[in-house]
């Protein structure tokens, strides 16, 4: 099958998109334009259960500074040619660097790459879009400021502006990044220009440590939406602890996620543990670096029983929880003492740190250093796990409660079950709520078994929702559906906004469901 | 990453080098090489059979490979603007390696190589020879193939399914790719 096919922005006439190319040309140089399908395709890489054709990029346009970025959005409101967003494009999982529908254009900003600021003595750092945790790491390292990160699965490659604004999470203390914002500098779809918080005021001094500036917090307007691009971000640093202990619990039965909800969540409140802690279930620690066709070929979820010879091959347990402790030495071991005894009454947990868990192996290492915010890419290991290429992120919040981990984790196995999917899944912990995480592998080059995900992933969000269990964060095929579940009113306001702020709606059309 | 002579041996690579020199060059003139390299260096990644032949494919093609052991994605940000990679991966190693090359490079072709099927996709029009030959395996047919679509100049978007015969060890899934960054 061949295609040669011009792709046009819906409703643009070849000689509009035309001058509009011409004129982007003129802004960002020839190279920072293009057209080819070659140079495309790396924007066309979808590993969710979607068309390929209603994915495909019209162009792609790299402008280098925020004042291209106004010239650039100035024309696409001349030639009403919608625009997709991305910073670093690693959003794996969530849509990748994929456009929301065929016929837009990627404003790729990775080129905007300047660390425009890290201040070692506020732990604030101001930086481009384009720039990556691998980039501010090598950074701070090579200045010697003793500042940690905190970063992603995916960390050496995503970046914290893309990250932060599709308020993903980190394994630090820091780990829910959003909250960890301070400051930004947005382009409006006019071409205006704004900066939140503090950043209004000339020469101010503060717009790295104070959020909410005056009058009404607008920051969160700009995550997960479509109503500005954000050229600049302010973000907080951790301060590097005198000593850092990571440690493994691991228990070894499926009901087991109760027990530990329920003694997580006050130890977690009272940040006796600080870090977003993870609970891993077997399938996610093995599947980094285990091949399922090891343990079973089948086309149906892995059965219980290739679970259990997977547990006792890696020498892993059914829920495999990696936290970590923070500060000095002695407060480390106060700490220490108060989890051992926490989680040592039932008998059932088996508590690792130090030489013992290093010898362990499984996810220790990587683990490791995600919780003091190194850059690590183990965990790509799990698009090995089944092949295929495809992959999904199903992602449903829960509070930290026993009962309801149990609900959900049930609930996912059994639609999981139904269409022949595994349960590989983990939950990281937040301060009282969790982010459910399961990855959706399956085969994209099996048409049947994609429609299968597909429809596996629609039933997912369906039955989560009739429980009243939402998603904090999807990837571009489902994000209709995911906000039909949170309710016509808050849709109706988002709608309002973006007519608003957005009325010729060229910024990313559809992100989040959010349309004119 | 390079490939010690210990790796190179193992992988056959060096093969022309560790026999006599009369044998070397009646192996060399079996497998249809070009007497010398015309169209430059090619990056070639992997650290089995399957690169081994890629690069014999490339070689009878008038390319001169240069063997980089196991795909680490990262080190294509390292690579001068222009340069031509090409090798077998994993999928984890698809994933990185497509999303890196986001307005930093192009794709010109990328295969999956299953049990049955060859499937092939490519930015530089189609296939046009099969991939089997009396010089080496479907890899070294590959390498051939990608030899000439490094060098083509058509901008088309290419899919192609392309029956992959049965096999001793062909049950596993291998992937492909022809990039310039």
């Amino acid at each position: 099958m061949s295609t040669t096919q011009r792709i046009l922005p819906k409703g643009v006439s070849e000689a509009d998109f035309d001058a509009a190319l011409a004129r982007f040309r003129e802004i960002v140089g020839a190279d920072g334009v293009l057209t080819e399908g070659g140079q495309l395709a790396p924007y066309t890489k979808i590993m969710m259960a979607g068309d390929d054709r209603d994915y495909i990029p019209s162009a792609a346009v790299m402008p280098t500074g925020a004042e291209q970025v106004q010239e650039v959005v100035r024309i696409c409101n001349e030639f009403k040619v919608p625009i997709w967003t991305i910073s670093t494009g690693k959003n794996l999982g969530y849509g990748s660097a994929a456009p929301g529908e065929t016929g837009q254009v990627i404003l790729d900003l990775h080129r905007m790459n300047r660390i425009l600021e890290v201040d070692p003595e506020s732990c604030t750092a101001l930086v481009e879009p384009g720039v990556t945790y691998q980039q501010l790491h090598d950074y701070i390292r090579e200045k010697g400021y003793k500042l940690w990160l905190s970063v992603p699965a995916p960390s050496a490659i995503a970046g914290p502006v893309g990250n932060t604004l599709d308020r993903g999470v980190g394994y630090t203390p820091y780990g829910e990044h959003f909250m960890f914002q301070c400051g930004m500098e947005v382009v409006l779809a006019n071409g205006e220009m704004i900066r939140t918080g503090m950043g209004g005021i000339e020469n101010s001094t503060s717009w790295q440590v104070f959020k909410w500036g005056y009058g009404p917090y607008l920051d969160g307007l700009f995550s997960q939406s479509n109503y500005g691009v954000v050229t600049k971000m302010g973000l907080w640093l951790m301060p590097e602890p005198p000593a850092y202990r990571p440690f493994i619990i691991q228990y070894p039965d499926p009901e087991d996620i109760e027990e530990i909800v329920e003694i997580m969540r006050p130890l977690r409140i009272s940040q006796v543990i600080p870090n977003a802690v993870v609970i891993v279930h077997t399938l996610w620690d093995a599947g980094t670096h285990v091949e399922r066709k090891t343990y079973y070929d089948g086309s149906e979820s892995i059965p219980r029983e290739a679970i259990e010879r997977i547990k006792a091959d890696e020498g892993i347990g059914e829920w495999n929880i990696y936290a970590a402790l923070y500060g000095t030495p002695e407060q480390i071991e106060v700490n220490w003492n108060i989890i051992e005894q926490a989680f040592g009454k039932s008998g059932k947990a088996k508590m690792m740190y130090g030489e013992e868990a290093e010898k362990r192996g499984g996810g220790f290492e990587y683990r490791s250093a995600l919780m003091r915010g190194d850059m690590n890419l183990q965990e790509f290991g799990l698009y090995n796990w089944r092949g295929g290429g495809g992959s999904m992120w199903f992602a449903p919040v829960s509070q930290a409660k026993g009962s309801e981990t149990r609900d959900q984790t049930e609930l996912a196995q059994q639609i999981l079950g139904k269409y022949g999917f595994d349960y590989v899944a983990e939950y990281i912990v937040g301060w009282r709520d969790m982010h459910h995480v399961i990855d959706l592998l399956y085969n994209r080059q099996d048409p049947e078994e994609t429609k299968r995900a597909h429809d596996c992933f629609a039933e997912l969000i369906d039955e989560f929702a009739k429980r009243g269990y939402g998603l904090y964060r999807t990837n571009n095929e489902f994000m209709e559906q995911v906000a039909g579940t949170f309710g016509e009113p808050l849709r109706e306001v988002h709608r309002t906004l973006k007519n608003a702020l957005d009325p010729n709606g060229i910024l990313s059309p559809g992100k989040s469901g959010i349309r004119q | 990453m390079n490939l010690t002579r210990r790796q190179l041996m193992k992988n056959s690579l060096l093969l022309g080098a560790a026999m006599p020199l009369s044998l070397g060059a009646a192996w060399a003139a079996d497998s249809g090489l070009a007497p010398s390299p015309v169209h430059g260096p090619i990056r070639l990644y992997g650290v089995d059979r399957s690169a081994t032949e890629l690069g014999l494919g490339l070689r009878q093609q008038g390319w001169e490979p240069r063997y980089e052991g196991r795909l680490d994605p990262l080190a294509l940000n390292a690579l001068p603007t222009g340069s031509l990679a090409t090798g077998f991966t994993d999928e984890a190693g698809l994933v990185l390696l497509t999303s890196l090359l986001a307005g930093r490079g192009r794709v010109l072709a990328l295969g999956r190589h299953e049990a049955g099927r060859h499937r092939l996709l490519s930015h530089r029009g189609p296939l046009v020879e099969p991939l089997s030959g009396a010089a080496g395996g479907w890899q070294a047919a590959l390498g051939r193939e990608y030899a000439r679509l490094a060098l083509a100049e058509d901008e088309g978007r290419h899919a192609q399914a392309i029956v992959r015969p049965a096999a001793r060890g062909a049950s596993a899934a291998e992937l492909s790719f022809l990039i310039r960054v």
